[in-house]
């Protein structure tokens, strides 16, 4: 219906088709960062400032393209999604699962509830240090960080989702003859996915910060390492590159959970 | 299906409360819900009729008083396989129709050809072919009633709870749904608890009306419809429907005034 009108007022009057642009979320969004970087492209080239403290994005690009091509940025790109997503699908499955336990039991509730309050809050940059000294620098190390980052939301919002499941759900399945094995499975779990999708989402942002912080600090590889690095020999044009993959990564990783969560939709019944 | 009958027998049931006096839901009910037959429970709100069902359904221990399950001539035995269809629905809202209906039987075992045969057979008795496949936020309240009856029903129950079936409904919705269950009902032969506020529901729907008090909860009257079925709303001009309508009223209107005296109300 709205392209049509769009459309319509095309054929209509000059002009419409600009107004058809402005009037699409994705040409807005996409066009607003094109005009940004022209807009930096043109100022830099007139102002004539060094491209030590402002390289030109062509500059950027042409960088970028030469580090994942001979420089090895792609085999950073993949230690650091490795650590990343290594971490976050462990602090996932174990999450969730306790997430549902603690959601199901009034004891373990009381347990978790003092830890949860202890360590929630507490800045997880600052467990760095200790976790050297346990782990050292190596995998397990990165693995932990990433964990850590992302299972206080995941368990919180997994038990926030179940504790908002509407009794009559569970008294309906009761009364079909489920188990309460069967209750938690088929019941709690479906109904808090909305809730644990929205911990996912916390929770992998939480473990990107700190996986490319930990890097920074201790990284011999990963992009945290080489921006660090990059930063130290005053390579400007490599700091930029590596922050717009990581840029890119963030607009990926946002508007996949975007489309998950539309698709769940069927979840909410009104 | 040999259909079962449940027994009351002096069921009381007290919710011990710390800082306040107990509360007496229920104070010793005899009553019971014959074999193959429709018994509907009315009575002002608040005088524990839905506490009632959960106690027949076995989610609900009474404080006092004893349960029996009566079989054929008259044999004690176990608790039968029970049904329920709500007031509120409670459909899992991430699952399709199909898949509403056979929840159950999945639960169970039941294999994958079969249950979807069954939900589909069950699906059809209340006219919803053709709907398999949405979710129950795409239905009317009706309709998502009708599911409601459709997974209720694909369990083959011995007895059917229904617990205000229509109360979230609207009145041309409940008439029809009300003729639909007295069919679904009749031809399915299970025994039914029927819990209402409708006087008319219960006269369309019910063998026998049982008339509660206001809360503590007890057995008033116990009145027998012998009208004939298949009762529609043409039933409602029957002269013997007014006076079962009239007498129902009375009985309901002095419990109804001393419920709002005493106060409370548990919906």
């Amino acid at each position: 219906m709205r392209t049509g009108e769009a459309a319509k007022e095309m054929t209509v009057k000059p002009g419409g088709a600009v107004r058809a642009l402005l009037d699409n979320r994705r040409v807005l969004g996409w066009g607003s960062i094109v005009l940004v970087l022209l807009v930096w492209e043109l100022v830099a080239r007139i102002s004539g400032v060094s491209a030590l403290y402002l390289p030109r994005p062509s500059q950027i690009l042409v960088t970028l393209i030469s580090m994942f091509s001979g420089g090895g940025l792609a085999l950073d790109l993949g230690v650091t999604l490795w650590r990343i997503f290594a971490g976050f699908a462990i602090a996932l499955v174990a999450g969730t699962l306790l997430g549902l336990w603690i959601a199901t039991s009034w004891r373990i509730q009381a347990v978790a509830d003092m830890f949860i309050a202890a360590l929630y809050p507490l800045p997880k940059v600052t467990l760095i240090p200790l976790l050297i000294i346990w782990l050292g620098t190596g995998g397990p190390f990165m693995l932990s960080i990433s964990f850590l980052g992302a299972i206080f939301p995941i368990v919180i919002n997994t038990v926030l989702g179940v504790s908002q499941c509407d009794p009559g759900l569970v008294l309906a399945a009761r009364d079909l003859g489920a188990t309460p094995q069967q209750i938690m499975r088929r019941v709690l779990l479906p109904s808090a996915i909305p809730s644990i999708f929205a911990g996912i989402r916390l929770g992998l942002g939480v473990s990107i910060i700190l996986v490319v912080a930990a890097e920074m600090v201790v990284g011999k590889v990963g992009l945290g390492a080489r921006l660090y690095l990059a930063g130290q020999i005053l390579e400007t044009e490599q700091v930029f590159a590596v922050l717009i993959v990581l840029a890119a990564l963030g607009i990926i990783v946002t508007k996949a959970q975007d489309a998950i969560d539309a698709s769940l939709g069927n979840w909410r019944i009104d | 299906m040999p259909a079962v009958a449940i027994e009351f027998d002096d069921i009381g049931l007290t919710f011990a409360a710390a800082s306040r006096a107990p509360t007496v839901a229920l104070d010793a009910v005899t009553c019971r819900f014959e074999s193959g037959k429709v018994t509907a429970l009315i009575g002002p709100s608040g005088c524990g009729k839905s506490t009632l069902l959960q106690i027949a359904r076995g989610f609900l221990d009474p404080t006092q008083g004893r349960l029996r399950f009566v079989e054929g001539a008259g044999g004690n035995t176990f608790r039968p396989a029970m049904s329920t269809v709500w007031q509120a629905f409670n459909l899992f809202p991430w699952l399709t129709v199909i898949e509403n209906v056979a929840f159950g039987l999945d639960l169970a075992g039941v294999p994958r050809a079969e249950r979807e045969e069954r939900a589909r057979r069950a699906i059809a008795a209340v006219d919803l072919t053709g709907f398999e496949d949405r979710y129950p936020r795409q239905l009317s309240g009706g309709m998502r009633q009708r599911v409601g009856i459709a997974r209720a029903l694909v369990m083959e129950p011995e007895v059917l709870l229904l617990d205000e079936p229509f109360g979230a409904l609207d009145a041309q919705t409940r008439l029809v749904l009300q003729e639909q269950l007295a069919r679904l009902v009749e031809t399915s032969g299970t025994t039914a608890i029927l819990v209402t506020h409708s006087i008319e529901e219960a006269i369309l729907l019910a063998d026998t009306i049982l008339v509660m008090t206001a809360r503590p909860g007890r057995v008033a009257a116990r009145i027998d419809v012998d009208l004939p079925r298949p009762r529609s709303i043409a039933t409602t001009r029957d002269p013997g429907f007014s006076a079962l309508f009239d007498r129902i009223y009375e009985l309901l209107r002095d419990e109804v005034m001393r419920a709002m005296v005493v106060g409370g109300g548990d919906n």
